[in-house]
């Protein structure tokens, strides 16, 4: 037992020595280029917080280092208005990405597990709309948005969002469905399931990590999005993080301790989302490069 | 006890099978269906109605002088005429978006390839783990921060970049970065330095790292150097990769607008002007709707040529 424990922390002591060795084997230059990136992307964010804790007063005397008293206040402040906007994200891309995982899993399982006649040409269908891009539709959606009496609501947000993030959402669905046993689906029918229970109880529980993967990526979209939220949606009390983050600082931009403090709490959500799904991120992000 | 292979049906059987399916009367099989048909139903419905709907919508649009609420005129391709023959800001519109287009391919490819190539040298696992992870970590700030700092840093009184260049002693080179018409676009461009971008460059390791080792071993074997192994093996290796890069950054940098939307909203004196900013100012700030639909319709014409140059002549690797 001893033995054993000796023998691991030996190994755990040479890895170690290993890792020290790395810098002596000329890996140290990489390194620090490496780092370089890193801290060149990472100072925009670092200023930020350091004049995130200024009053006015004291950003005009000494706008980049560090001032005290730290104002800590100021991101009270920030709080208040920028939990609106968060709440607000949250209900619109909660929704948005439950509807489309809905919607997506129901197509991509009819399009990637059944046999139907025109399958071919309605899938075409689906596939043609990767080509439009959303510029072109974004007149005539805003036209009919606002014909649909949905302006100022939610819906003006979540129901085209749905319609359009459905679409890759079913794409790395039915691939993943296609890659499934057809097997599993004949057991189920030979057992009496109807198409229904192959959907709800095989196809998916089993792609749950792909369902996670669309939905991250949809969530990524309608965070992000700026000028739709802004055409639709005119109550600030409905604003979503982002059109929000810009009206905020449009409002208080030259009180820069208060901008900063509502931009920094502002990206807390998704590094908070990031935490608990990186697997999932990573897959996800990366899968914007599978081949339809 | 061994599991025996179930003998398969014989070609021929299948395909009666088959045959026997076909000749079921269409209306049958489409009965058949019906639960597919239910499925794709609520799908189909939201597609209709807000993609379908307006793109069609859309390219109806182009054709028409229209504003909301007013009586719509056909002018035929009037709209279209007009554009590229009269606008002078949406000809000056594209030549911009060309720039940050071609911009966004070489700062992505190259820095993203740099980096990745560099952590796929390091040798300890946990370092290249936590590199990776540190230049993804960007991609979960949400777009818009990085936008307005960069719009801070760029500003004229208080931002630091006039701050580094008098500290330098480098006082005549301060400008209102964003405000002169001169150097505006090449602001917008290049915001987010050092441009790293974590999709690109997670994409471009995982390319590396899916090259088998025999190769590259065999190469340091006979004396390649580290430029020859790059060079020679690892780029072309990867050729599947950098050019999906560069496609899907090429289809973005033409429809996107959000960064100039946020900057600069296509000032000062439309230096930093992209189409789609052009439509959006003709069809909400000016109420030129159907003159807006005609540069959305181009901007669609635009992304399918390149979807089937793409298609037809860059043949992208499965990732």
């Amino acid at each position: 037992m001893s033995a054993a424990r000796t023998e691991t922390r030996e190994l755990y002591r040479r890895s170690r020595s290993e890792q020290v060795g790395v810098f002596l084997r000329g890996d140290w230059w990489r390194i620090l280029l490496l780092g370089l990136f890193l801290v060149g992307g990472i100072a925009p964010l670092v200023m930020a917080f350091l004049i995130s804790l200024k009053t006015i007063p004291q950003f005009a005397r000494q706008p980049f280092a560090l001032t005290f008293p730290l104002h800590w206040e100021n991101y009270g402040f920030a709080f208040e208005i920028v939990l609106e906007f968060i709440k607000n994200s949250m209900i619109v891309s909660g929704v948005t990405v439950i509807g489309v995982l809905l919607l997506a899993s129901l197509s991509a399982y009819a399009f990637g597990i059944l046999e139907f006649p025109a399958r071919q040409v309605l899938f075409y269908l689906v596939l043609s709309l990767m080509m439009v891009p959303s510029a072109m539709t974004l007149i005539p959606s805003f036209v009919l948005v606002k014909d649909l009496g949905l302006m100022n609501t939610y819906w003006a947000m979540i129901l085209p969002w749905i319609a359009s993030g459905q679409v890759f959402a079913m794409f790395i669905l039915r691939t993943f469905f296609e890659s499934l046993p057809k097997e599993l689906f004949d057991a189920a029918r030979i057992d009496g399931a109807s198409e229904w229970q192959g959907y709800w109880r095989i196809a998916l529980p089993l792609s749950k990590s792909m369902l996670g993967v669309a939905a991250i990526l949809n969530i990524l979209g309608t965070w992000n999005n700026l000028i739709w939220p802004y055409l639709t949606i005119q109550k600030q009390a409905l604003l979503p993080l982002t059109p929000g983050l810009w009206a905020y600082q449009t409002e208080y931009f030259t009180r820069y301790g208060l901008t900063m403090a509502g931009l920094l709490l502002g990206s807390i959500p998704l590094v908070i989302l990031f935490v608990f799904t990186s697997r999932w991120f990573v897959a996800g992000l990366t899968s914007g490069a599978i081949k339809v | 006890m061994a599991v025996k292979e179930m003998p398969a049906l014989p070609e021929t059987a299948v395909q009666a099978a088959d045959v026997q399916e076909r000749r079921k009367p269409l209306g049958k099989r489409i009965y058949e269906g019906r639960v597919a048909y239910t499925m794709l139903a609520p799908t189909f419905v939201f597609l209709i109605v807000f993609m379908y709907y307006p793109a069609l919508l859309g390219l109806y649009r182009s054709v028409y002088k229209w504003a909301p609420g007013l009586s719509a005129d056909f002018v035929g391709l009037g709209n279209f005429v007009q554009l590229f023959t009269k606008d002078r800001v949406f000809l000056n519109s594209m030549d911009h978006m060309l720039q940050l287009a071609a911009w966004y391919v070489v700062s992505t490819v190259g820095v993203s390839l740099f980096i990745a190539v560099l952590i796929h040298r390091l040798r300890g696992g946990r370092a290249q783990y936590t590199f990776r992870l540190g230049m993804i970590l960007p991609v979960v700030i949400p777009a818009i921060v990085p936008l307005m700092l960069w719009k801070f840093i760029y500003d004229v009184k208080v931002g630091p970049l006039n701050a580094i260049l008098i500290w330098a002693g480098l006082e005549e080179w301060t400008r209102a970065w964003l405000s002169d018409p001169n150097v505006a676009l090449y602001a917008v461009m290049l915001r987010n330095f050092p441009w790293v971008d974590g999709v690109a460059i997670l994409i471009l390791l995982a390319g590396l790292q899916a090259i088998p080792y025999e190769i590259v071993e065999s190469a340091m074997i006979d004396g390649a150097s580290e430029m020859r192994r790059f060079w020679s093996i690892e780029l072309p290796l990867i050729a599947g990769q950098i050019k999906l890069i560069s496609v899907l950054t090429i289809m973005w940098g033409v429809q996107e607008f959000t960064a100039v939307f946020a900057m600069t909203q296509g000032g000062p004196i439309n230096s930093t002007m992209v189409p789609g900013m052009w439509m959006f100012f003709n069809a909400f700030r000016i109420n030129k709707m159907g003159y807006a639909s005609a540069i959305g319709v181009v901007l669609f014409l635009l992304t399918l040529v390149l979807t089937l140059i793409n298609m037809k002549y860059i043949t992208t690797e499965e990732y």
